[in-house]
């Protein structure tokens, strides 16, 4: 065992970073996901694969089938097929993680060898329930031949990594920002403090997965064009915590604020196909002009072919005619059998028809060229009846269309105003409703069917109208046939007529391609101290540290407390560290000290902080081999500074 | 190297495979099974860890904006935090009405 390279694998929900643990740094990082194509898209890539006459090493090195990490090129086109080994931070696919392995024990240039013959350093999930840390025991002994293992928990190898610099500190709670999870961890005179480590089940994933769905919401136009990539890069570029959340929302809440710091982000935009749309109507018209000029064309050289044709053809059967007016009957005969007409009467038949056929063609080309449909549309466009002034027709079209315009107003309003109750007219409905019920109920009680009258007049039937909730359907369906007749028309004849559908169109097209990326910038990432954002009743980071903090003594709580060490991935976020000063200054008592440090690998340490350990001498203890998983049972494992507690499952 | 093999094999590989039932467990699985092992009370395990619920009452903010929202519309259920919000939320389609609601995590009483 002694001498033989380590191999440190730090195995995160989001990352997963594979080294040696004498390099410095790892020398495999991706992202802990993999995907099968389709069947179909196989069965492409192989016929590819055999056209181009790829080597057969070559396949195997990155099999068709499953791509795993930084072998998937588009990971946007797969997104919807991502698979993970992991269920928030703990295993729970092995098939998954069987792959994951494959992967990594192939780029890390173990094909060809028989077995994995290093010793693994493998980071777990805090806890990690006996059942999941036994089958990855099984995995790596059974599966790959691994001769020892040693499992730690990823925030604890970060703070052996932060110690590293400063003198070791034997107190700290730290607070580990994950990709699924995030961890408030109290550590006293160097040992975990594991009962009372508390887990918020909130972590980069739900900030970006917040983000991704405000943001489709926001802008459902653009729905295919936010992407969980795009989102993903917005969150570690853009966002950050608010030291004081309400105070910032109180200042986005002005417009003026807003305009100034707004961010807008342009989305990819096709300019081609907007040139299409930004062409003025009378460009198309011209376009479409073209065209049926073109097509025009065509079908008068395709006339004109036919008629060539049909005068050759004539002239062949006025000769075979002449053949036999001259009484060459025998060269007759066969000329007629050659071109298998039967009789005299049938070539007579034929010559009439491509003589009509001639004559017809020629009728249509002297006749004059078809009105175009332009024109007819013009003609069915209305004119303004006798003896009307074309100025007065129309501005009697436009007071008749504000008045439609203003009747669909006030039934939009009265719609409005139904829905709701307490209204006037919700409160008139009801009325005739209930007056309605009444004279029913009246009769009823003669026993007999007098007729009350209703419905002799047609106009009593209005008051279905008047109950009616969405009473738009006939009347108003009609006025807007209306509305759209008088619209055409006016577009028609009046220049500077402006039906207040335009004005959209004359903004700039790639304007309609931007995100506005406001509030949102403190907003989803708030949702670590506000975790009913997203509808978790889980208590938030500040609340959490508070709990955690109430589990011990004042003295210890003051230990813990004067070094707060910040790691993982969302630890990132600019103002992190200023925001958890002002809450921690908040629930401490007054005056009293504490101190926040922040990870300056928020990502890497822990990777590097297993590899200190990894180097250290009596690192030989934290191993265990294979002989003892089998003489101890499968879920043993040896505890050590930065490992979970061992707890033996009972046995009945 | 088998070229023969569906499966590329790799030569670091043993013929292994889990007994069937283990190779997914969904952590509710899980979890059930510590529960039934009845452990004592005060043994922490990955599931007593849980953060504990929020006992702080949860402040309101506009669905749509973010910001802190006084009102509520009674009809859709959304928050919002003033006339012009609300004036958008009348013709919103009701997928993203519905869309909003889930992601706060608001799930009505009808059901």
């Amino acid at each position: 065992m002694v001498g033989k390279r380590i191999l440190v694998i730090d195995n995160g929900s989001y990352e997963c970073r594979v080294g040696w643990s004498d390099s410095k740094e790892p020398e495999l990082r991706f992202r802990n996901v993999l995907t099968k194509p389709r069947k179909d898209r196989k069965k492409e890539a192989s016929q590819q694969g055999s056209a181009e006459g790829s080597s057969a090493a070559a396949a195997v090195e990155t099999p068709a089938e499953i791509q795993v990490g930084n072998d998937i090129t588009n990971i946007e086109a797969v997104r919807a097929h991502l698979k993970s080994p992991f269920e928030r931070n703990v295993i729970t696919n092995w098939n998954h993680q069987e792959q994951i392995f494959d992967y990594i024990f192939t780029k890390m240039g173990f094909e060809g060898q028989e077995r994995i013959d290093h010793p693994i350093v493998l980071t777990e999930a805090l806890a990690n329930p006996n059942f999941c840390r036994q089958q990855m025991s099984e995995l790596l002994f059974e599966c790959y031949g691994v001769p020892a293992l040693s499992y730690g928990i990823d925030a604890l190898y970060s703070w052996e990594h932060h110690q590293q610099k400063q003198k070791k500190i034997a107190d700290a709670l730290i607070l580990s920002f994950g990709y699924s999870t995030t961890h408030v961890i109290p550590v006293l005179n160097g040992k975990l403090q594991l009962e009372h480590v508390r887990r918020l089940n909130v972590g980069g994933y739900h900030i970006i997965t917040y983000l991704f769905r405000l943001m489709q919401m926001k802008y459902p136009v653009h729905l295919n064009a936010i992407t969980i990539s795009r989102m993903e890069k917005l969150v570690h570029e853009h966002c950050h915590i608010a030291v004081d959340y309400k105070e910032e929302l109180v200042k986005w809440a002005q417009m003026d604020y807003y305009d100034e710091h707004i961010m807008k982000i342009q989305l990819p935009y096709n300019a081609v196909t907007a040139t299409n749309a930004l062409l003025t109507a009378e460009q198309k018209q011209e376009k479409r002009r073209e065209l049926a000029h073109r097509l025009l064309e065509i079908k008068n050289r395709r006339e004109r072919e036919k008629l060539r044709e049909d005068e050759q053809q004539l002239f062949v059967y006025n000769k075979l005619r002449q053949l036999y007016e001259q009484k060459k009957l025998d060269k007759f005969e066969r000329a007629l059998q050659q071109q298998q007409i039967g009789t005299l009467e049938d070539l007579d038949s034929l010559i009439a028809t491509i003589n009509l056929r001639i004559k017809r063609a020629h009728d249509r080309a002297q006749s004059a060229p078809r009105p175009s449909k332009q024109q007819e549309k013009l003609d069915k466009m209305p004119k303004p009846p006798e003896g009307v002034s074309q100025a007065d027709w129309l501005a009697e079209l436009h007071s008749k269309r504000e008045q439609l315009l203003g009747r669909k107003q006030a039934r939009q309003q009265q719609r409005s105003e139904m829905a709701k109750r307490h209204t006037h007219a919700a409160q008139e409905r009801m009325r005739i409703i209930s007056s309605l019920a009444k004279s029913e109920k009246r009769r009823k009680a003669n026993g007999e069917e007098e007729d009350d009258g209703f419905g002799m007049n047609d106009n009593d039937w209005d008051v279905y109208k008047r109950i009616n909730r969405y009473n738009d359907d006939s009347d108003s369906d009609a006025d807007n046939e209306q509305l759209l007749e008088f619209e055409k028309i006016l577009n028609h004849y009046d220049a500077n007529f402006d039906d207040g559908n335009s004005n959209a169109q004359a903004q700039s097209a790639a304007e309609n391609y931007q995100l506005h990326f406001g509030v949102e910038d403190i907003r989803v990432p708030e949702i670590l101290f506000q975790p009913s954002m997203i509808g978790c009743s889980e208590a938030g980071l500040a609340e959490l540290i508070a709990f955690v903090l109430k589990l011990f003594p004042a003295g210890e709580q003051q230990r813990l407390v004067d070094h707060v060490y910040l790691t993982g991935g969302c630890a990132q976020f600019r103002g992190l560290k200023e925001r958890l000063t002002k809450e921690l200054l908040e629930m401490r008592p007054f005056q009293s000290t504490f101190a926040i440090y922040e990870s300056d690998e928020p990502t890497l340490s822990a990777w590097l902080g297993a590899c200190m350990l990894a180097r250290e001498p009596n690192f030989g203890k934290t191993l265990f081999t294979r002989q003892d998983h089998q003489e101890h049972g499968s879920e043993f494992f040896r505890e050590h500074r930065a490992s979970n507690l061992f707890y033996p499952t009972p046995k009945d | 190297m088998e070229a023969n093999s569906t499966k590329p094999k790799r030569s670091f590989k043993r013929p292994f495979a889990f007994p069937k039932n283990c190779v997914y467990r969904p952590l509710r699985q899980i979890s059930n099974m510590e529960r039934n092992l009845k452990l004592p009370a005060e043994r922490p395990t990955y599931f007593t860890l849980n953060a504990p619920p929020s006992l702080v009452p949860a402040k309101k903010y506009s669905d749509i904006s973010g910001l802190p929202a006084p009102y509520a519309d009674p009809h859709t259920k959304l928050r919002f935090a003033n006339a012009d919000e609300y004036a958008s939320m009348q013709h919103m389609p009701s997928d993203i009405i519905n869309g909003y609601l889930t992601v706060r995590g608001y799930t009505s009483a009808v059901g």
